[in-house]
């Protein structure tokens, strides 16, 4: 698989030769009008990208003659059409996809180059975002750090693990491993069904019964806690960790199970001892992708905080709750501008870069799994 | 003989078995064979057995006593429910949740489908090598090992360490006597911190023949432990089980009627629909069957 | 090693000592219960049962767990109980306990005794050494019952002698918050009885591998069991408070209903249907007797459907391209990752991307077709991810006998691979659906309406197509308006707190949209997840 990319200059000369030999087969054995609807489909689709990206008032012109392109072709060459199509629909997911993140950097940039300090004489970009602690886009002194709201992120995210790691590894277990059958049945798509629950619908429940009740419980100023954000949070990630973990103890194979059984130990040795280490990067990978929802959860958060970017005093103080990154961004998007907005940006960037770093990180960690496992990938 | 030594043979997966009719009535199929007997108290005795997977009958009223210290073959076509049998005798079909058995396994004359019966004895008394090598993914040492450290005889933990209760000498002694057992000591003696999964297929077998060993059963029940083997790892399968039944009763499940009649020394033949046709001395049941059928399946007409 | 006899293939009998053991997990179950009732107020801990104050009740049980457990240890010990135990109670519960008592010691050293963090300090390592040793180095049966029943009498001791108790209240450091005993006594009844019930469950077990077995077991069943409690209790919950709000004025008759009008080549004909439903077909107005969602609930509509429109088409070509036409190799494996992390991003950034980029490029306002194409994006990666995993699994025998036919690769596709992917596509797309109609933050950020939508504002999407003589030719003032969705108007509800004056019931509004959203979004998955089932039995037979 690596070794199309790992092979030297010389190989990849041949390659190209013979792509570009194969490009000119394809022409020549191609029909021409397929070749014209095809060239013209893929040009207007280019335009349209074009015009879309310019704001051009004419993009629907075309939008047309690509619609107009891919009619005719699909009529007349309808094997030769799906591929540029596929490819096409290819293309445009991608670009798609990677628009949106270079989109995000691209709005935060300034606010990055605003935060650059000198260290070592090299301009290090966006680092006083991180170094300071104050936020205040609009009254002097003028500052946007980030630290209120990592504060924040990391707080809820890490309660929200230790609920929803145990506990959901825990659940996983059961449904993989202790269920009867007929409860199994019934449990595991329950829960699938309960990690669909609207986010704005356990904001709405925090905010409505949960804040009130722990502020009076703990006689405490005002509502907002991270403490029950984070359980609050860690609740709903907890369907994501059992589904994904459950996946992963299910393909440890049950001749592994079973090896273990004949020896003479009890489900729960084997449990610990063969399952649990087989199916370790699987189930590590279900807790990390559910810290991935925890830092990306916006509505609980949003509605239950107190929506003030500052420090707790002291700083694990989880009975204060003020901001995360996503409720700075859901807060303040429609009032923020210049500079401040493109904090918020900043703000993105942070998230999308944590939350891409955890799935990647998950991603591998699992496809280890299945190698160790000697199964298919 | 040789037509069957070519037929490519396909294992029934255990789990969903191949229901097959005989057409035969099992009052025909019982009158067919003899009682055997031996001298001493069985150490296995199994009376009316029958199992049902949902609505398959797998295993049709199968009576049998296994002699101590010898090895026993269960021979016979794909989906005739001899691995089936086979799981029966340690209560592995209990993992099967639509599995149901009926009627009386004993060992030692105590009776194991009975409400209390302590499984984790059980399965440490009667032991199980599977047909494909099942090594755990840990080193060579922490597979043969993992059976007593699950019982507790054997600790080497951090807390045992902290405690003196370590028996590291201990634990030693039982991998290289258990390795040498299996005749696998010579070749993994230099690298017992490897990782089980990289040792060979036939290596893997022996290792899970060690790791069954190392627990020290009285009976070891094989589900065609050779036959994902090439020829040289069977060969010193073969050679092993031999040694076992010194001091194991060992139970072998074969497609392979060669190999039957070359290690067992009783050998029993379950014919299509969970019947057992024939039982007794391995020479009898090859040179002189009892039944027109198992000379047929024997002599490869069909199976 | 002290195994004191070779255990029999067949258990005895059960025991009265394992009955006793049994007895003191039902009691531990039961201060359990009591401690979740106390919690959720159901009773209260200063409230007295039978002339004794509720937390010197629950102090007692607690006390008698504990002595149970540790006589049980001692009497199991004493050889007395025929038991199993190990050498050690392992490192795992040693750990456990040293934690919970150097919790426990510090706790009481700096907080009671007040002698200053380092005392604290002090008597937590001291306490949490003296319960390292002591599950440890003795026998199990005695290091697994031991530092459990004496946690139990402690804090049932606590309770009993009042302590803890009525009037009693707890500032630690500088936290702003302040304990009280409706939340301390249940909290540590429950600890206690799952650590009691624990110790309990393994002397059942008569300790060794199955007691262990026995004990962990109890722990898992429970959380287990918390877990679809907690959950089942939120849904149960929201439509116990949703209800009221939702089947206001709903009449059942004849003739009850609004009427539709159908008409086709100059004929038409009305239906009355005979279900009126003011909450799902009103919108909320001054005049009107019963406030109702329909603006939301048709923009969820609109909006679900303009992002499959956009999603699903370009997701399921994309994977038909990348698992059939693409060479499977680096290529692929990034697009794959790089499709597994968007789906992960969180839905806020997406919203932020409409907001930068969409909403100038459609008129510079929050609009329809924005939330649209929003979700789309979102939904876009989910869609690729799973027709690409349903493309794959479709076996390669199919295309190599469909190959070995003479069948082109596209005719392949097209008659082979694709009808096989289908339920998988399907059910991806549905419960990716699910998802999306639940979104609430990309939505806020790109087509966020009004809080209380009249019902003349209700969008129509089919009736607002236009056609122009300028560039861009066609309009749609529809798609290009702020409308409302039913996530959106909860968060809208919830900021607008009481604002919501102008509604006869703002709060039984507020939980009849939360029901209605959540209806819908559920109704989404359990249809998904049916179809899945219904594919899977189908394969199978």
């Amino acid at each position: 698989m690596s070794s199309v990319t790992d092979a030297d200059p010389a190989d990849w000369r041949a390659t190209a030769r013979r792509r570009l030999t194969r490009a000119r087969d394809f022409v020549d054995e191609t029909d021409r009008s397929a070749l014209a609807a095809v060239s013209i489909g893929s040009l207007a689709l280019l335009a349209t990208l074009v015009g879309f990206l310019t704001m051009s008032p004419l993009t629907v012109v075309p939008f047309a003659a690509f619609v107009v392109a891919v009619g005719y072709g699909w009529l007349r060459h309808q094997a030769l059409t799906a591929h540029a199509v596929t490819l096409a629909m290819t293309a445009s997911t991608i670009l798609i996809l990677g628009l949106i993140t270079v989109y995000i950097f691209l709005e935060a940039w300034p606010v990055f180059e605003y935060a650059s300090v000198e260290v070592l004489g090299v301009s290090v970009p966006g680092l006083r975002l991180f170094t300071e602690t104050l936020w205040s886009p609009v009254s002097e002194p003028i500052g946007y750090s980030l630290v209120p709201m990592i504060h924040g992120t990391v707080m809820v995210t890490v309660i929200a693990t230790a609920v929803a790691g145990p506990l959901g590894v825990a659940a996983a277990l059961f449904v993989s491993e202790i269920a009867p059958p007929t409860v199994r049945e019934l449990v595991k798509p329950g829960i699938e069904i309960l990690a669909g629950i609207p986010s704005i619908v356990y904001g709405f429940i925090g905010f409505t019964i949960i804040s009130p009740w722990a502020s009076d419980q703990f006689a405490l100023n005002g509502q907002g806690t991270y403490l029950f954000v984070g359980m609050v949070v860690g609740l709903m990630a907890l369907p994501t960790v059992v589904s994904v973990a459950e996946d992963a103890l299910n393909s440890v194979p049950e001749s592994m199970k079973s090896g273990s059984l004949a020896l003479g130990t009890t489900d729960w040795q084997t449990m610990t001892t063969i399952t649990f280490p087989a199916a370790f990067s699987g189930v590590s990978a279900a807790v990390l992708l559910g810290v991935g929802r925890a830092i990306g959860e916006t509505m609980a958060a949003t509605v239950m905080l107190r929506n003030s970017p500052a420090l707790p005093e002291p700083l694990y103080n989880a009975f204060y709750g003020y901001e995360t990154l996503t409720s700075l961004i859901a807060a303040r998007y429609g009032t923020a501008h210049g500079l401040q907005f493109n904090a918020l940006f900043a703000a993105g960037v942070v998230l999308f870069v944590t939350v891409l770093f955890l799935s990647v990180g998950s991603q591998l960690v699992e496809k280890r799994m299945r190698r160790e496992l000697g199964g298919e990938e | 003989m040789s037509e069957t030594k070519s037929t490519i043979q396909t294992e029934s997966n255990p789990d969903r078995p191949v229901s097959t009719t005989t057409g035969e009535t099992e009052e025909e199929v019982r009158s067919e064979w003899r009682e055997y007997a031996f001298d001493g108290e069985p150490k296995l005795s199994v009376e009316n057995l029958d199992v049902y997977y949902g609505d398959d009958h797998a295993l049709r009223d199968v009576s049998i006593d296994i002699p101590e210290e010898s090895v026993t073959a269960l021979i016979g076509p794909s989906g005739c429910g001899k691995s089936t049998f086979l799981r029966c005798l340690n209560r592995m079909n209990d993992r099967i949740k639509s599995a149901r058995v009926d009627g009386s396994v004993e060992v030692d004359g105590e009776e194991i489908y009975q409400d209390g019966t302590n499984l984790v004895e059980l399965r440490k008394r009667v032991g199980m090598v599977f047909q494909n090598p099942n090594p755990f993914p840990k080193s060579i040492r922490d597979n043969v090992s993992y059976g007593p450290r699950k019982h507790g005889d054997i600790d080497t933990g951090v807390l045992a360490g902290l405690l003196g209760r370590s028996n590291e000498e201990r634990e030693a002694e039982l991998v290289e006597r258990s390795l040498k057992q299996a005749a696998l000591w010579d070749e993994v003696d230099d690298r017992l911190d490897d990782n089980a999964m990289g040792l060979s297929g036939g290596q893997q077998q022996r290792l899970c023949i060690a790791r069954c060993l190392a627990v020290d059963p009285e009976v070891i029940l094989m589900d065609e432990p050779a036959s994902a083997l090439d020829p040289i790892a069977t060969a010193k399968i073969e050679d092993l089980i031999d040694e076992l039944a010194q001091e194991y009763t060992v139970v072998i499940v074969t497609h392979n009627m060669q190999q039957a009649a070359r290690i067992s020394d009783q050998t029993a033949v379950f014919l299509t629909g969970g019947n057992l046709v024939e039982y007794g001395e391995t020479d009898q049941v090859f040179e002189n069957p009892e039944s027109q059928r198992v000379e047929d399946y024997i002599t490869g007409k069909f199976g | 090693m002290s195994r004191v006899t070779e255990s029999a293939l067949i258990r005895e009998e059960t025991s009265t000592l394992e009955a006793i053991a049994g007895v003191a997990i039902g009691l531990c179950a039961l201060l359990f219960a009591l401690a979740m009732a106390a919690l959720f107020e159901v009773v209260t801990v200063t409230d007295s049962v039978a002339g004794l104050p509720m937390s010197n009740v629950l102090g007692g049980l607690l006390a008698v767990v504990g002595v149970v457990v540790v006589g049980f240890g001692a009497a199991s010990y004493r050889g007395l109980v025929p038991t199993e135990p190990r050498a050690s109670a392992g490192a795992v519960a040693a750990t456990a306990f040293s934690a919970i008592w150097f919790v426990v010691g510090g706790l009481v050293a700096s907080q009671t005794l007040g002698v200053g963090l380092a005392g604290g300090l002090l008597g937590g390592g001291l306490l949490g050494g003296i319960a390292f040793a002591v599950t440890a180095i003795p026998r199990e049966d005695v290091g697994s019952t031991l530092p459990a029943g004496a946690l139990a009498l402690l804090a049932g001791g606590a309770l009993l002698t009042g302590v803890i108790g009525p009037g009693w209240s707890w500032t630690p450091f500088d936290l702003n918050a302040t304990f009280f005993p409706p939340i301390v006594v249940p909290a540590v009844v429950m600890f206690c009885s799952l650590l009691g019930g624990w110790a309990a469950a393994k002397a059942y077990g008569g300790f060794g591998a199955r007691g262990r077995h026995l004990g962990a077991y109890l722990l898992v069943y429970l959380n287990a069991l918390a877990i679809v409690a907690v959950l089942v209790g939120l849904v149960a919950f929201v439509v116990f408070k949703g209800a009221p709000g939702v089947f206001e004025g709903v009449t059942v008759a004849a003739g009850a209903g609004p009427s539709t009008t159908v008409s086709a080549f100059g004929f038409s004909h009305t239906v009355v249907w005979p279900v009126s439903w003011p909450f799902l077909t009103n919108g909320a107005a001054l005049m009107n007797d019963v406030d109702g969602v329909l603006p939301a609930i048709v923009g969820t509509v609109w909006l679900v459907v303009g992002s499959v429109l956009f999603a699903v088409p370009l997701g399921v070509g994309a994977a038909v391209f990348l698992s059939e036409y693409a060479e499977q190799g680096r290529f692929t494996q990034v697009v794959e990752i790089a499709t597994n992390g968007l789906w992960s991003t969180p839905s806020i950034v997406f919203g932020l991307f409409g907001y930068a980029f969409l909403l100038p490029r459609f008129g510079g306002e929050k609009s329809l077709l924005s939330g649209m194409l929003t979700l789309g994006f979102m939904l876009l990666p989910l869609v690729v991810i799973t027709s690409r995993e349903a493309m794959l699994s479709v076996p390669d025998e199919y295309r190599d006998a469909s190959a070995a036919l003479g069948v082109s690769k596209w005719q392949t596709i097209r008659s082979v691979v694709l009808p096989a992917a289908l339920p998988g596509v399907v059910t991806g797309v549905i419960l990716g659906v699910g998802r999306i109609a639940g979104e609430t933050a990309p939505i806020l950020l790109t087509m966020a309406g009004g809080t209380f939508v009249p019902g003349s504002q209700t969008v129509d999407v089919i009736g607002g197509f236009q056609f122009t003589a300028s560039p861009p030719f066609v309009a749609n003032p529809a798609l290009l308006e702020a409308t409302s969705a039913l996530p959106y108007q909860v968060y809208a509800l919830v900021t607008a707190g009481v604002g919501g004056s102008q509604l006869n019931d703002p709060e039984a509004f507020a939980w009849g949209t939360t029901l209605v959203l959540l209806a819908v979004v559920l109704s989404f998955y359990a249809v998904g997840i049916v179809t899945r089932y219904y594919f899977r039995r189908k394969l199978h037979q």
